[in-house]
């Protein structure tokens, strides 16, 4: 299925960006003569492994910066309720309550509403990334009077804020009696422009003379689509999974609209249930919030090995 | 708009060209078709009907009335409206940059082979995960103007004058700026990083043959190949930075007074909050509008770029 | 190959979680009317952790057993927002309960609510403390069923250690000075004379109160003593400041039941809190009640408090049912039930007051008593459509006082302007 693809992308010229391909001389590092070959090489990497270290350093420290509040957060999952926002603020509890961690399973139906998350972040994705990425090849690959200015009715929704118009949609899923339901949800948030938007962007940066040589070689449109552009674009893919993944399970207010029988709560409203109308136990929310991220976590590190640099010319013969 | 792409078979006659436009109409629509009726029945006609709404008094209980311009007079009257239109336009001018350029660095930092790499990723994508309410305590406390550590700091390299941050008007907005672009740099990075991935290898061997150093290639291979990747990055920049909402209410709520108040807060206040929801319409039309002269004007840039 | 089977793993994960997710994973089945029952359905928020509710229905299907309440459960944070959109949608929730005033004045006069005047006089409205509430020119579209009002919360121990007498009779001058003499720090550990929490109310609703002066006014200096009093405690150090209160997301609770302030004005509904934290040992505050600080020493109390109310929707599918229930709710019967776990309910009498008393964990000195009985108790915000407005520009202006980028006078006056111009029109 990915051979196609790769045959195709090998026979792409790369003259565009006006560079020549210098076919010879890029070889030379790995079929050189020998002596020389190897004494470049080490310097090179001696070079390369000063670069990791430095780099390894500065992640380091960025690390640290980009994950303090979530410390406090781990922090607060294991005190009292009373004891979590403190002044000063107190970084190590002060008694270590792992009961939290446990209660919470009983104080809310947390796995029911982890099981809804999923169930919606799911679905929403796997149509956002199927219904996106096929309107994205007509909006790129395919030349049809109305496509621009369809195209940027697509873009200006996105602009309009949805508390602006969340509640005639309310209006209008109500008389289609999808209010209270997993559906309303579903049918509003898997056709976004979001991932319409996305592909088109990553489509455009795909050479045209691809899709070319696959009609020539008796390709249908959706054949290219299927067996040439879809193969091409898996880091794209990957990160609209998992960005739209991450919007659809860490969201509140679409979830708070919709759904108002317990039963099909998400984590996020069923953490905001420990939000009173005085006062919110904190201990609890952070708990859940520290739960709810485990997920993601999962989704990330399956989704970021699609991001390693040259994978798109991995099969490059020339 | 994309110059290079071909028509899908060679044009031959104009009769044939006729036809052939016709059947590309069809597939294109075929290809956009199962994400645009959804996007037609849910999204885009109550985005009409609130514009519609924008025009007339609807307290969402009772029938709507017409009323003309009336809610965009009381708008360009409200002094409030002003406020926050200034508040929104300054954070999308911090926040849209800012997050574009460390979003491509860490991408650039983070786009390689190394041990660890995906615990990497992660961790610069936790900001964007982690509990609001533990953002904004963190970082509250962080800038706190006596006993903080970002003041201590500038007190320790001789910078007598503190700021106040989220406790003094004027610098609310910058806190919350720097608090927003540490949040969402994880995010833009991982469109950033899919993006890179499209920039074939042999471009950077060919531009190292030719001898072209670190920061040329970047110039020249990098940026030009991302320019894709970078509008889809602005225009999704400037969209959120307009509508920026969950941030400000955790974090300030609009304060102190209304220094960090901005538009989409208003637009939630005056509508549901309140039931104005005529003129919370009227503001989200003038939103809405600002955006997309934005957006189209980049779109024009990105175009005239590509020929 | 791999590729096919982890597609055809995720498909199958989909498919299976479709399955169960649509059968509704988190809780039992939406009952169904079951044996000629009637069902009822009241919106509430948060029901797990309002007790005060599930009391309530309790009590009422004991009593009416042809009756089922089905709660619909609405977070309290946006519970207004939630409310209002499910009635544009037509909604059709029998009672609704009124969260707070504000949303009933606009609920009542786009016509969503029923008219309840038979169910008010029943009850008898000289019993229902804040039914002058909901009288919207002779029409009462709610019973109020709950009424809190605010106190003074304090720290025996602490008053005990500083070897002060208990907080009789108070006015501000004598309060700030108890505040000044309570703050200490000992061993890194600061304690504050009294805490005073963000909210403007703290404030604004007490000078109103004690001032016998409209927040709807556009004129503020009666609110200028109170501020003045309020920043003097700041700034001496008697209290935690606003601005760190306020960014900290500081938690009165935290203050008071860690003994970190000795004082603390606050509403009557933090009673049941404390009740139950103290219950769960998750503190030993031993604490108490005053009557609120006053203006005048002449011994009159006044306060300020925010009744809660239930109303019947327009589209209700059971109008006479929820008026039955709303009777009930609100007079007698209900409000034993809700005394029973601390929540002060709207009807007053003796008895019930003497009931109040009785709770496991509640302070029983006469001071307390006293504290339950104020001579006055004005609203919150007045009822009317510039309610909603006017609040929020309050709001705003008073972050500004008590950060101190305004000073209090210039900050009233410009309270004035705004309210003036952007909610008054004139």
């Amino acid at each position: 299925m990915t051979n196609m693809a790769e045959d195709l992308k090998a026979e792409a010229p790369f003259a565009k960006a006006g560079l020549a391909p210098a076919e010879g001389r890029r070889r030379t590092p790995g079929t050189g003569t020998r002596g020389s070959g190897q004494r470049k090489r080490s310097t090179r990497e001696r070079k390369a492994r000063t670069t990791d270290t430095v780099i390894y350093a500065v992640l380091a420290v960025l690390v640290v910066a980009l994950m303090v509040p979530f410390i406090w957060m781990v922090s607060s999952s294991l005190k009292e309720n009373n004891q979590v926002l403190t002044v000063p603020i107190q970084w190590i509890p002060s008694e270590f309550v792992w009961s939290n961690y446990t209660d919470i399973w009983t104080r809310i139906p947390m796995m029911g509403y982890l099981q809804n998350s999923l169930y919606l972040a799911v679905i929403i994705t796997c149509l956002q990334v199927l219904t996106g990425s096929l309107a994205a090849y007509g909006f790129s690959k395919v030349r049809f009077p109305g496509r621009d200015v369809l195209f940027l009715a697509y873009i200006g929704t996105i602009a309009v804020p949805w508390q602006a118009y969340m509640v005639p949609q309310y209006i209008m899923m109500q008389n289609l009696g999808l209010t209270n339901s997993f559906n309303a949800l579903i049918l509003l948030q898997a056709f976004g422009a979001f991932g319409v938007f996305l592909m088109r962007q990553y489509y455009m940066t795909i050479p045209d003379e691809l899709c070319e040589a696959a009609r020539i070689d008796g390709l249908s449109e959706y054949g290219i689509w299927a067996r040439v552009i879809l193969p091409l674009s898996k880091p794209a893919l990957a990160s609209l999974a998992l960005l739209t993944f991450v919007n659809t399970w860490n969201d509140y207010m679409g979830p708070f609209i919709y759904l108002t029988s317990n039963r099909l709560w998400t984590v996020q409203l069923g953490l905001r249930s420990f939000v009173g109308q005085f006062d919110a136990e904190y201990a609890m929310i952070m708990t859940g919030s520290v739960i709810s991220v485990i997920p993601i976590l999962v989704i990330f590190l399956l989704g970021q090995r699609y991001f390693i640099q040259g994978i798109a010319t991995s099969g490059m013969k020339g | 708009m994309t110059t290079k792409t071909l028509p899908p078979v060679a044009p031959a006659a104009s009769r044939g060209n006729r036809k052939q436009a016709r059947r590309n109409t069809l597939i294109g629509w075929t290809f956009i078709l199962p994400n645009f009726l959804g996007f037609l029945a849910f999204t885009l006609i109550p985005v009409l009907a609130a514009f519609a709404l924008s025009f007339m008094e609807w307290t969402s209980f009772t029938a709507p009335k017409w009323v003309g311009l009336a809610n965009f007079q009381r708008m360009l009257a409200s002094d409030t409206f002003w406020v926050a239109l200034r508040n929104t336009v300054a954070y999308a001018l911090g926040h849209v940059p800012l997050t574009m350029a460390l979003a491509l660095l860490l991408a650039m930092l983070l786009n390689r082979k190394l041990k660890g790499i995906g615990f990497f990723r992660v961790a610069i994508f936790f900001p964007y995960i982690t509990s609001l309410v533990a953002v904004a305590v963190v970082w509250n406390m962080l800038f706190s103007p006596d006993s903080g550590p970002i003041n201590q700091f500038l007190h320790s390299i001789g910078i007598a004058e503190a700021p106040g941050w989220t406790s003094s008007s004027d610098w609310a907005m910058p806190a919350v700026i720097i608090t927003s672009v540490w949040r969402d740099m994880g995010y833009y990075m991982v469109l950033y990083l899919a993006g890179l991935q499209a920039i074939p290898n042999e471009l950077y061997e060919a531009a190292e043959v030719d001898g072209a150093s670190a920061w040329q290639r970047f110039w020249n291979v990098t940026i030009p190949s991302l320019r894709p990747t970078t509008f889809f990055v602005v225009v999704m920049l400037t969209v959120s930075s307009f509508k920026v909402f969950d941030l400000i209410v955790v974090m300030t709520n609009g304060g102190p007074g209304r220094s960090t108040t901005v538009l989409s807060q208003l637009i939630y206040q005056e509508g549901i909050g309140e039931g104005k929801f005529g003129y919370s319409s009227a503001i989200s039309l003038v939103l809405f509008l600002i955006v997309l002269t934005v957006t189209v004007l980049q779109f024009k840039i990105q175009q005239r770029r590509e020929r | 190959m791999k590729r096919t089977t982890l597609a055809a793993i995720a498909l199958a994960v989909t498919a299976g979680l479709g399955l169960t997710g649509c059968a509704g994973a988190a809780g039992p089945a939406e009952p169904q009317g079951q044996d000629g029952k009637t069902r009822l359905t009241v919106s509430v928020w948060n029901y797990e952790g309002t007790p005060e509710f599930k009391a309530l229905f309790d009590a009422y299907e004991a009593a009416n057993p042809k009756v089922d309440i089905e709660p619909v459960d609405i977070l309290a944070d946006d519970y207004p927002q939630k409310v209002t959109t499910m009635l544009a949608g037509g909604d059709t929730t029998d009672v609704l309960t009124m969260k707070n005033v504000i949303d009933y004045s606009r609920y009542a006069n786009n016509g969503q609510l029923q008219e309840i005047n038979s169910v008010v006089d029943k009850v008898g409205k000289d019993n229902l403390a804040g039914s002058d509430a909901f009288d919207i020119n002779g029409k009462y579209f709610a019973a109020p069923y709950r009424q809190d009002f605010w106190l003074l919360y304090y720290n025996k121990d602490l008053f005990k250690a500083a070897g002060i007498d208990d907080p009789k009779d108070l006015t501000w001058e004598k309060y700030t000075e108890l505040a000044k003499k309570l703050s200490t720090e000992a061993g890194g550990k600061k304690v504050y004379g009294t805490y005073h929490h963000i909210w403007r109310s703290t404030v604004q609703a007490i000078a109103a109160a004690q001032n016998h002066a409209d927040q709807n006014s556009g004129d503020y200096s009666f609110m200028k003593d109170q501020y003045n009093t309020t920043l003097d405690l700041q700034k001496s150090g008697a209290t935690l400041d606003f601005g760190t209160a306020k960014s900290q997301k500081t938690s009165y609770r935290t203050m008071f039941e860690s003994g970190q302030a000795a004082m603390m004005p606050m509403g009557t509904w933090y009673i049941a809190g404390i009740l139950q934290a103290k219950k769960d040992g998750k503190t030993n505050v031993n604490w108490g009640l005053a009557p609120l600080p006053q203006k005048d020493s002449n011994g009159e109390v006044s306060t300020f408090g925010s009744p809660t109310a239930f109303a019947v929707n327009k589209n209700a599918s059971h109008s006479d049912e929820a008026k039955k229930f709303i009777e009930w709710a609100a007079g007698e019967e209900g409000a034993k039930a809700i005394s029973k776990i601390g929540v002060v309910p709207a009807l007053q009498n003796d008895a019930i007051t003497a009931e109040y008393f009785k709770l496991d964990g509640m302070p029983t000195d006469e001071l307390s008593k006293k504290a339950f009985t104020p001579d006055e108790t004005a609203l919150e915000m007045p009822v009317s459509d510039k309610s909603a407005a006017t609040d929020k520009v309050l709001n705003q202006e008073h972050d500004l006082i008590m950060v101190g980028e305004r000073s209090v006078t210039d900050g009233l006056a410009e309270m004035g302007k705004r309210v003036k111009s952007e909610v008054l029109g004139q």
